[in-house]
């Protein structure tokens, strides 16, 4: 819809209107771009200008080259905050992945109230992660919390503590916190999907005589193979990068055992102040995110046609 | 008559198990909810105490200890965010939708990518640049670093609900003469106003939710809800009823969100990728 004109105005003036009619949608987005280069263009190469520098408790000195890398490749403590972190999401999001589906086929039989039963599932994915942390807080804290006496303490696992406070289970608290507030959305996800494949290819193959599982595995899964791959990766992508929770929850603890590199990077920044380091672990978590988002757009472009 | 039974009570077994599926997800908060009227003594009682006499003392310290004023903070932080990204954000995402750009593509993942950035790698360089331009505790600055993640959300998904819009409505006003301000303001903006404001709306929950950005750039002037609750962790104790309180307050717009913006919730947080 770009260049629809009344009449036929002199040359000269068409040119001189075709430049202002190329140059319109950039004006549109000057704004925004302006707004996103400087609160995230600059931010993310100061931060690499902050990496090759000597920089502890707020003060820059002097360049360092990649001697914060090298330190921070070579820090046992980095290397387990990758291995936490990827326990955390391999073991978390294929069973929200699956818990998920299962529940998307689940909420596509014949239920009752689902104008009220949706809105109330999509509450774990919309509250606030810190609110999130509390209520489990309050449910597994201590010997006192809510599961921690019914639950725990009847089968007497964890005496006078808390799985929090337990460097063998604190992780797999966390995993279980995860899936508690993601599978519901995976779930709604999903179903959105399921209900918005076509109808005809499930009629002809229920007048063929195909059982539900044949269906499922012939018609229903494939269909939505690149919707699963998006939904997956997309959570996938944001459980590398859960804090909040975390913080509240273990904050790391206890030990290194549910330390991942999000937490790190928090901890050398405002505990320790080795800043240059930080944002080396910064730059680092980076570059493997933008990893990620590119190949989410990808797939999403070409797979789901979505973008 | 045989069918109709059964198909009856395949309803009534499917329904059984996603409501208890749903109340064993939503035990949580309703736990919590209890917490706010318990008493200190029945609060984390041995045997657990299911029956209580209520008590207001909780919401009585809230209000002295003058929570309302973070509350207030909160809202009027994500208001001004949401509303500045809403003003330069619609135009932007409406140009993404229509118009062939040169390296559109790049510009799409820069977008993305910011929105994907791990906020602590952000909250570093944005800490120490604040210190320096004494944007540290302010409104100001913290609206600002709202953008980084709410900005490139909401041209992103507003932009999926552009490309639902018919061009040729756009199209037959270009031919009646209209100008392009006009219409942008007659025609698009009124039938993406749906899509606006559900963008919106998630963008004002997101900055509502947010914790690490408040907790590291704000401090006693800028202090926001969720940033307020650790705070009851005090050295007499942990003030459960009072954080309870405080979190199920927090809890009021998004119950209202996810009954409103049902349809729109999936497709936003998967960045318009699934229409719900």
């Amino acid at each position: 819809m770009t260049s629809i004109t009344e009449t036929d105005p002199p040359l000269q003036t068409t040119r001189a209107r075709d430049k202002r009619e190329a140059l319109y949608p950039y004006l549109l987005i000057a704004p925004s771009m302006i707004t996103l280069v400087v609160v995230a263009l600059i931010p993310f190469l100061y931060a690499i200008y902050l990496s090759f520098h000597e920089a502890r408790f707020g003060r820059v000195t002097e360049f360092a080259g990649f001697a914060n890398y090298a330190s921070l490749l070579a820090d046992e403590r980095f290397w387990n905050s990758v291995s936490v972190a990827a326990t955390f999401v391999f073991i978390a999001v294929p069973i929200e992945f699956m818990l998920g589906l299962a529940g998307a086929l689940i909420l596509g039989q014949n239920v009752k109230g689902r104008s009220i039963l949706i809105p109330l599932l999509f509450m774990p994915a919309m509250m606030a992660p810190v609110v999130v942390g509390l209520l489990w807080k309050i449910m597994l804290a201590g010997s006192w919390g809510f599961i921690s006496y019914n639950v725990f303490e009847r089968f007497g696992m964890f005496p006078d503590t808390s799985i929090f406070a337990s460097p063998d289970y604190a992780l797999y608290a966390l995993i279980f916190v995860d899936i508690w507030q993601w599978t519901p959305f995976m779930m709604l996800a999903f179903f959105a999907g399921l209900q918005a494949l076509p109808v005809a290819p499930f009629r002809a193959a229920a007048i063929d005589g195909a059982g539900p599982l044949r269906i499922f595995f012939r018609l229903t899964l494939p269909m939505m193979t690149p919707l699963l791959a998006v939904i997956g990766l997309l959570r996938f992508i944001d459980a590398f990068k859960v804090f909040d929770t975390m913080y509240i929850l273990t904050n790391g603890g206890p030990g290194t055992s549910t330390e991942t590199p999000s937490i790190l990077a928090n901890k050398m920044t405002f505990e320790f102040w080795n800043i240059g380091e930080a944002s080396a672990l910064a730059v680092i978590v980076w570059i493997a995110f933008f990893i990620f988002c590119n190949i989410f757009y990808q797939v999403a472009k070409k797979r789901l046609n979505a973008f | 008559m045989q069918t109709s039974d059964s198909s009856s009570r395949s309803t009534l077994f499917w329904t059984g198990i996603t409501v208890l599926y749903a109340v064993v997800v939503l035990f949580p908060i309703f736990w919590m909810g209890t917490m706010m009227f318990k008493p200190n003594e029945t609060m984390f009682a041995r045997p657990t105490e299911w029956f209580f006499t209520p008590t207001l003392d909780h919401f009585a310290y809230v209000i002295e200890a003058g929570f309302h004023w973070n509350l207030f903070t909160s809202f009027l932080l994500c208001t001004l965010s949401t509303g500045l990204i809403v003003l330069i954000g619609t135009p932007a995402a409406y140009a993404f939708a229509r118009f062939e750009m040169k390296a559109k593509d790049d510009l799409f993942l820069f977008i993305l990518a910011s929105r994907m950035a791990p906020p602590v790698c952000l909250v570093i360089p944005f800490y120490l640049i604040y210190s320096q331009i004494g944007l540290l505790d302010s409104f100001l600055g913290l609206t600002l670093a709202y953008m980084t993640f709410n900005l490139s959300f909401y041209i992103w998904v507003l932009r999926s609900f552009c490309r639902d819009l018919p061009v040729e409505l756009e199209e037959a006003a270009a031919l009646e003469g209209w100008s392009r301000l006009q219409i942008l303001r007659r025609v698009v903006f009124p039938l993406l106003r749906n899509g606006i404001v559900a963008t919106a709306v998630l963008c004002f929950i997101f900055a509502w939710n947010e914790f690490l950005f408040a907790f590291m750039l704000g401090g006693r002037t800028v202090e926001t809800l969720p940033v307020s609750i650790p705070k009851l962790i005090t050295a007499q104790g942990v003030r459960w009823g009072e954080m309870a309180v405080v979190g199920m307050i927090s809890l009021v717009p998004v119950l209202a969100v996810v009954f409103v913006l049902q349809r729109h919730i999936v497709r936003g947080l998967t960045m318009g990728a699934v229409k719900g």
